[in-house]
Order: structure tokens, then sequence, then C-alpha cells
């Protein structure tokens, strides 16, 4: 047995494989205007590499970032590392099939992520949806949202450093999982929306559970935010980090919570409506600020919203079917169809077509967090490391949905 | 007929049986060798002794580190892991007592390779720099009357410079890693290093004034008396500054910019694995310990108890004598407090077996003479008194330490550096200036 | 579904239309020339009596025939989605003028459709893949893209270093397997 000698970086052979491992300032073959722009050094500039692999950046991706300093100059993210193409798995399963594929698009409130396929269907297939099952859609949705932003709550905290709001908000997203698992039947991935209703009305275990915590929900989610909106670190932090103006906001297709922060009053629960939110009273909180503090008060309000939503739910649920009656095997006629939900993030939508066969023909997700995540390009420049998780944090992007 | 004999014996048994007589062996040549050198040695010690006192004091310096280490490591766990609403680690030992050992053994065993394109000789020796001085700035600290590695007429100056070595020891670390995180880690620290040196050893010169010395030992022996006597009331400014300096001093959060792991991965460390990294951590949290000492010491009154011990208690104990009553009380006040001890047990519940109810006597007996024992050294030696009155301060604001880990974010680096600049170096002149003034005008009074 | 605005949408893009104006459900949907698109999508978001300033989504669409590229906007003044399908975008030269001049967001989606499709956008500054690997060569969601697992012998299973190196010299042409129906 030989050992191995040690190789000197001298060894031209070892610069090569090194240039390749990335070790050494990876300037590719520059395919695009903006990639050459981003990929040549100006003075006293160095290309930093921050993930795949790095403690906070939501997920597997990779963000490239240009510093002068401790100070970012541009950055360029990569993606694709969760890519599984789902819509081309989509377009060779039957309808049913894909609602099970979708799920784990974003696996943090993975039901608006059924929700807007189911919707599309089930205009391709002009069913109505019976009213119940409608309200539990809504029921279900809400709580899956307070459990999404709880989570967002954590994570922003872990990210600027501070390690104990993601375990308490982990303690609230565990009841309302639990909750959710009660009547879905799984923890996370939850496969629970039908096209023409849910899977499973509304159970023993779920009401008990529901109006358990609704009794000390308000309490426990006010202490969870608690931890961050008078801590004076936090807030130094946050204030008038990665400002988005109202412009730029709607120019870079932002939606949901990030754009409501920066003053455009835009929920699609309310611009278009659409299950039964028409019948419900909340109200749509908006912000001028546009930064991330503003971003994450605007959560925590949407969160306040929520809680009367379920409430509202819980009274006005009505009896009936929570299935329409439909054929085991779909075949709506050739046409298309689009339909959007509000989620936690902003917009999830889907586009449907179908040719008439059991398998829809084109089925495009719209994600909310890659369009978010494109907007850490226009918000990081001049920003120090130290705040490119904290805005990406208050982004709130999932790469399982950026990454499709 | 032999080989049968030990194919039968079980593993323990064997070792047993082959190191008994090693043993054995081993212990009558170490005998003779003593019998025979003791008496040069002794004698070579005596000729010596500030130089063997300081050989002893550096030796059981580098060795507390380790228990010290690794009560903080488990306290930060459990304290944490209560803020958290968690349990914490329970599975090693009593409470997960042992679970920092665990930690260790861990680091110990794992694979400390050198990465392609690292300095070598620089990357192997930073942690051994970043570790060497702490036990140094160890050695000055007074922890009880007479228990201090050296007290010489510097040793704040000397404090303060030992400390600022650990950054050259990071420097190293962060640059000789060939990675961009350790060197961003590695500049952040010196950064911080160069800002926070300053407000930390500023603040302190007003009990410099105060004290007319810089000898910590001087230092806790002028705040001798009761709680009022200490510096804390002279100098409540000077703590705050020197509390929040020594905070980034120790790299704790919400000031821990050189390892701040969501946004440099690392730091410095970033390269390290197994012991060399453990290293680093270790370092970490013996400064902890070290920083926390030294606020005990220079503004909580080092080993003086907070009020003054209203009476001297005087134990004389004279075991010889009883005489032969001696004999019988060993025999006997086991047995007795056993069954005095174990009786309300028994008495109490007809569940509770006599078994039980004597090993549960036996227990609390045992308990009642260590206390007793302890209560005894801490009235009669006034060493031991002072150590546990030290210990305490320490283990308060390392406690305070852990637990602002637990509750704060971390603060930015311009946020940190302009806080440093702006607010803190000119509180602690203002504090220098003031207390200066104080005392020459009380002085020409 | 909204009469007056299939009306409004009539009298605005009139000879601009290549196909009736379609409305079902809350979705209006209109076809245009992938040359007309910039003109379009400007009246529409620049014309205070249409207002369409949000931009919901942008897919590509392989009919097995051409391309088509889909909008979906939202103004206030319908309560309809608006459907833009840029039509008739040959196979051959799949090419059509980006909308990033209006919507930078929508710099992402056209690389998504580049990656997926290998429709050019033409004035998106950084059109390049997005999701697979900057060396892939074939484009999955076209219809003539074979499944890897559903068709082994398909030049390039996706995978890049066989993609590289081992497209079989005998290896059949990928054939379109679907065609829309519907248009």
């Amino acid at each position: 047995m030989t050992t191995p000698t040690r190789p000197s970086l001298d060894d031209p052979a070892l610069t090569i494989a090194l240039e390749h491992a990335g070790i050494f300032e990876p300037i590719p073959m520059a395919r695009t205007e903006r990639q050459q722009e981003f990929y040549t050094l100006g003075d006293g500039e160095m290309l930093l590499n921050m993930g795949p692999q790095h403690p906070s950046t939501h997920g597997v991706l990779r963000v490239v970032l240009k510093i002068s300093g401790e100070q970012v100059v541009d950055l360029d993210p990569v993606l694709g590392y969760l890519h599984r193409g789902v819509e081309k798995i989509a377009e060779n399963s039957d309808f049913h099939h894909i609602i099970s594929q979708l799920d784990p698009l974003e696996y943090i409130s993975s039901l608006f992520c059924e929700w807007s396929p189911v919707m599309s269907f089930e205009k391709l297939l002009d069913v109505q949806v019976p009213r119940r099952a409608e309200y539990i859609r809504v029921l279900t949705g809400e709580l899956n949202r307070i459990a999404s932003h709880m989570l967002f709550l954590g994570w922003y905290a872990l990210d600027l450093g501070g390690i104990t709001p993601i375990l308490w908000s982990f303690a609230e997203r565990d009841e309302i999982m639990e909750m959710l698992a009660a009547v879905t039947g799984a923890k996370l991935l939850f496969n629970y929306f039908r096209i023409g209703g849910v899977n499973g009305d509304l159970n023993h275990e779920f009401m008990s559970r529901l109006g358990d915590w609704m009794g000390r929900a308000g309490a426990q989610l006010e202490a969870g935010m608690g931890l961050l909106n008078e801590n004076e670190i936090f807030v130094r932090r946050a204030r008038g980090l990665g400002v988005l103006d109202r412009e730029t906001a709607l120019r870079m297709c932002t939606t949901g919570p990030n754009l409501r922060a920066s003053g455009v009053p835009f929920d699609i629960r309310r611009a278009h409506p659409y299950s039964v939110y028409p019948e419900l009273e909340f109200d749509i909180p908006t912000r001028n600020e546009g930064d991330s503090l503003a971003r994450y008060l605007l959560r925590m309000d949407e969160v306040r919203q929520s809680l009367r939503i379920i409430d509202q739910c819980l009274h006005q649920m009505p009896d009936g079917p929570i299935m329409a009656r439909l054929p085991r095997l779909l075949r709506p006629r050739p046409g298309r169809a689009y339909s959007a939900v509000e989620g936690p993030r902003g917009q999830y939508s889907c586009y449907a077509m179908s040719d008439g066969t059991d398998q829809p023909f084109r089925l495009r997700i719209h994600d909310p967090s890659f369009l978010h995540l494109q907007l850490v390009g226009l918000l990081m420049p001049g920003n120090l490391i130290a705040d490119t998780m904290a805005i990406m944090a208050s982004l709130d992007p999932v790469m399982g949905g950026v990454d499709k | 007929m032999v080989s049968a004999y030990w194919n039968r014996l079980s593993l323990g048994s064997r070792a047993i049986l082959v190191l008994v007589p090693v043993l054995l062996v081993v212990g009558a040549v170490l005998t003779v060798a003593a019998a025979l050198l003791l008496g040069p040695l002794l004698d070579f010690i005596n000729a010596n002794l500030p130089l063997g006192r300081f050989v002893l004091a550096a030796t059981a310096l580098i060795v507390i580190t380790i228990p010290i280490a690794f009560l903080i490591i488990y306290m930060e766990l459990k304290v944490i892991a209560a803020i958290n609403l968690r349990v914490g680690p329970d599975r090693v030992g009593p409470f997960g007592a042992l679970m920092s050992v665990v930690h260790g053994l861990k680091v110990l065993s794992k694979e400390d390779f050198t990465p392609l394109g690292v300095d070598v000789p620089i990357f192997t020796l930073a942690p051994i720099v970043v570790f060497a001085s702490i036990p140094l700035t160890l050695l000055v600290i007074p922890f009880a009357p007479g228990l201090y590695g050296q007290d010489f007429n510097l040793a704040l100056l000397y404090f303060f410079a030992i400390g600022g070595m650990s950054v050259v020891g990071l420097m190293m670390a962060g640059w000789a890693s060939f990675n961009k995180y350790s060197l961003l880690g590695a500049l952040r620290a010196a950064a911080q290093a160069i800002s926070y040196e300053l407000p930390l050893t500023l603040s302190v010169v007003g009990i410099i004034i105060l004290a007319g010395t810089m000898s910590l030992n001087s230092i806790v022996h002028q705040q001798a008396g009761s709680l009022f006597d200490w510096n804390i009331w002279k100098q409540p400014l000077g703590f705050i500054i020197f509390f929040i300096a020594a905070t980034a001093e120790a790299n704790r959060t919400p000031l821990d910019m050189t390892e701040a792991d969501q946004e440099l991965v690392a730091g410095f460390a970033t390269e390290y694995s197994g012991m060399r990294f453990g290293f680093f951590f270790f370092a970490e949290y013996v400064n902890v310990f070290v920083v926390s000492a030294l606020s005990a010491v220079l503004f909580f009154g080092g080993w003086n108890a907070p009020f003054d011990w209203p009476f001297p208690v005087t134990v004389s104990l004279d075991p010889g004598g009883l005489g032969l009553g001696l004999i019988f009380l060993i025999a006997l006040a086991p047995v007795v407090g056993t069954i005095i001890l174990g009786l309300p047990f028994w008495l109490l519940s007809s569940r509770i077996s006599t078994l039980r109810a004597l090993v549960t006597g036996f227990v609390l007996f045992n308990l009642l003479i260590v206390a007793a024992f302890f209560g005894w050294a801490f009235v009669s030696a006034a060493w031991v008194s002072g150590l546990v009155w030290m210990m305490l301060k320490t283990f308060v604001f390392v406690f305070i330490f852990v637990q602002m880990r637990g509750t704060l974010p971390r603060v930015r680096v311009d946020q940190l550096m302009s806080f440093a600049w702006k607010w803190l170096l000119p509180a602690s002149l203002l504090n220098i200036f003031v207390t200066a003034t104080a005392v020459s005008i009380l002085a020409n009074r | 579904m909204d009469r007056a605005f299939r009306a409004l949408i009539e009298r605005t893009f009139g000879d601009l239309l290549t196909g009736p104006v379609r409305q079902r459900h809350d979705e209006t949907e209109m076809r245009i020339r992938p040359g007309d698109v910039p003109a379009v999508v400007r009246t529409l978001h620049d014309d205070p009596a249409l207002g369409f300033e949000y931009l919901g989504d942008l897919a590509g669409v392989d009919t097995g025939t051409d391309f088509q590229v889909v909008y979906h906007l939202w103004s206030v003044v319908t309560p309809d989605w608006l459907r833009v399908i840029a039509d008739g975008i040959p196979r051959d030269q799949p090419r059509i003028p980006s909308i990033t001049f209006l919507w930078k967001g929508a710099e992402w989606m056209e690389r998504e459709a580049y990656d997926m499709f290998g429709l050019v956008f033409e004035g998106n500054r950084d059109l390049r893949r997005i999701y697979l690997p900057d060396d892939f060569v074939s484009f999955p969601l076209r219809k003539d893209f074979h499944l890897p697992d559903d068709a082994s012998r398909s030049p390039g299973g996706g995978v890049r270093p066989m993609e590289d190196a081992a497209t079989p010299a005998d290896a059949a042409a990928a054939t379109v397997r679907r065609t829309a129906t519907a248009r």
C-alpha cells in the first residue's frame, strides 16, 4: 500500500481541477449579457459562493454573491437543485393523481398547492363544489396559512441569529399540523383536496383539537410574536432593510404579503374572489413601508385575520355533502382553465389545458416563491452579507416551490 | 487444562486476571522508586518553591478548563433547551449531565483532516494559539484567598494583553483556511477585537484609579466587607461597558460576528474538523468562564461574601478526645442514622418496603454527612468559602451569557462597530473622566 | 363572464386579434400574433380604461404543431382573468418579443419557458437555463421530448453526461406524441 503524496498547488493539472471544483473564481462562459456583466469583476470585488449547502438558504439554493468587502454588489441565484419537472409529471398522470404530485412543491403550505390545480380542474369539468366542502377548504387552508406564517416568524428570527422563536413557533405549528393530520391523515403533505370537494369530512378529533386550540390561540400566537415585535435588536435590523416600493413591486410581479407590505392592497381572496371568501368578513392588512419589518409585521397581521376567518367558518359551516358527484375517470372536454388562490406566500395559480383525455395536455404551476426569489437580486445590492439572509427570509421563499 | 479454565472466563475476568499481576508489579516498582527518589525530589521542590508553585498552578489551571468547559456546555444545552420549550439532553448520565463529555469524545474521534490548499503550519497552529491564551489569562485570576496562579502588579494589563492573543489565532485560522468564509470571519474577528478591546480596557481604568493598583488580588482585597463595598456601586457605567465589551470579546450572541453561522457558515472554523474544531469551541466556553470570573473579581467583590460574616465560627473538633468511643461512633453512627432517617419513610406508607426505606435512609444519611463536611469546611477554611462565593458569582454571569444566547438575535456587523466607536468608547472615556475628577476632589478635601 | 369587457377588448384590439375572444367561467381569452405582444401588452397596461397592472402568470405551451405563450393578467376593471395567447410561434423559429420592459419580474418566467420549451424571448437580458444545467441540450416540456423512463431509447435521457457523450448514431428521432385537439 502506498501512501498518497500530498498534491502541490503548483501542479498545473491540479489548478485546472480546482477551477473545475469552483474553488477559484468560477467565470463560466458567459451566455447572456447579464451573465457577462455579473461575472466581470471590478476592482476589489470577489465572488462568494453561498450554498447549496449553506446553513440558511431555506432549502437547496445556491447564490453567487459578488462582494466588495462585506458589501454585496450583485448576486446571481442558481436554481434547479430541487427541480423534478412536476409539469412534465403532470402531463403524464391523470387528474386525480396530479394532486398528490403537487403537494411536495411547497411543503410548508401544501394545501394551497393543491387548491389552485383542483380549482382549475373543476373549471375544466364544470363541477360545482358543495358549499360544505368549500368551507372545509377555507378552514383548513387558513389553518395552514397560520402554520406557515408562524414558521416564517421562526425562520426569520433564526436567520437573524435568534434561536428561540423557531422552536416556539414550531410548538404552534405542531398543534396545527396535528389537527390537519386528524382530518387529512398526513402531517405534512396532506393530499386532501379532491376535484369536486375534499377527501374526508371534519371529524371529532379535528374539531376537539381545533376547539381546544382556538381557546388559547390568540394569546399563544401573540406570545410567539412578542418574542420579536418589541426586540430592539430585531427591529433595528429589519427596519429599512430591503425596501421594495410600490411600482417596483408590481413591475416584479410580486404577490401576497410582500406586495401588500409595499402598499398595494391586492389579495386574490378579495380581488378575484373564489370559494366562499365573499361570504366571510376579514380585512386585508396593508403597510406602506415595504421593508423587511413591514413584511414581517404584515404576516403577523394576517395571522390575526386568519383566526377571524376560522372563527367565522366554524360558525357558518353548513351541513351537506363534501364531494360533488363525479365519474371515476375524468375526461374533461378540451379547453383551458386558469385559477389562482391567495396562499401564505402569494398567488398560487395553475393553468390547465385539456385535450379530452384523462391527462392534462399542459399544466402550468405558478409559484410565488419563484418570483419572490427573483426580488432578492433587486433588493440585495448595497447591503451587507449579514443581511442577505435577512432579506431573503423576509421574502419567505420555499425552494420546493421555486424549483418545482 | 489451563486453556479450558481460560475459555470459561468472561472477558472482564480475563482482563482482571491479566491486569492484577501487572498492576502489582508496577506498584511495587513505583513504591521502590518513590522511596529512593522522594527525598531528593522534595529537596528540589523546597529549593525552588515559587517555581514549583507556578508549575502546579499552571497545570491545575489547564486541567480545570476541561470540567469548566463541560459544565458550561451542559449548562448551555439545558438552559437554552428550557428557553426553547425543549427538554435538552436527558439520555447520557443523570439528566444528560454527561452529554458534553460525549460531545468531547465525539470531537476527539472524528477525522481531523487538512483540506487541500491550506497553509498547513499556520492552519495547524491556529487552534493551539487560540486555546493557549485561555489558561494563561486564568493564571492571574484570584479564585479564593491564597488560591491564584500568580499575583503581580500588572495583572490586569497582562490579562488584556494575553486575551487579545486569541484574535491572532483566529486570524491565523481564517487566513490559513483557504476559504472565503473563514477569511471574512477572521477579518470580522480582527475588526471586532480592535473595536472592543478599547472600551473593554478603558472601562476598567476607573477601577484602577480607585484601587491604585492593577493587581487583581489587591482589587479584591479592597472590596472586602459587605455587598456595598463592591466596585459595582462606584463604577456602574464601567460595569455596563465592561460587560458589553466582554460579550464581544468572548464572541457570544448577540455579538458573535466571527462565527455567525447563518451568515458565514462557521466563520474562521469552517474548514476545521475533529479536535482542532473542538479546541476553538473549548476555548470559547472557557473564555466565557474567564470573562465572567473577571467581572466578578473587578466589580462584584471576587471571593468576598456579600455580607459581613456576623459571627466568628470556630469549630474545634478533637476526635482524639473521644478515645475508644470514636470507634463506636464511627461504627454505630451510620447504622443509627440510617434507621432514624429511614423510619419516617417506613412509617409513611405500607407500600414502601423495609429495604427501600433503609436504602433511602442510608442515602439521606450520606448526603447529610457530606453536607455537614462541606459546611464545616465552608465555615472553617477561608479558601473554601471564598471559592464558593467566587464560583457562585462567576456562574451567575455565565448564566447571563447563556441566557442572552437563548434570547437575543445577532446584531449586524456595522451596527456592532458603530455601537463600539460611537457609544461605548465615549462612555468609557466619560467614566474615566468622572472617576478621576471625583477621586482628585475627594483626595484634596 | 364579463360581456362588456369582451366588447371592450374587441373594440380596442380589433384587427390585432387573430381569433374570437372567448369567455368561459371567469376567464376572457384573446389571441394575438407573437409579434404584437409588446404593443398589446403595453396598451393593456397603460390604457386607463384597461389598467392591467398585474401579471399573474406567463406560460409556454407546445400544442404539438406550434408554440404559444400565454399571459394571464388582472385588472380592477373586470372580475375576469384576462388570458392573452400569443399564438402560432413556429417550431423551427421559436422567437417572441420579451415583456420584461414592462414587467421585469417576467424575466425568470421567460427563462423558465426558454428552459422548458426553447422559446427565445427577444429583449430578455438574461435568457439562459434556469432549472436545468447549462449544458443541457433538449427542452423537456416540448411534446417531442420523451420522458427518460418511458422511452429509454430516446437520445440523452435527460442525464447530463449521457447527453453530452452517448447519443447513439442510430437513435430514432423523437416524434411528437400528442397534439392539442382544441387549439
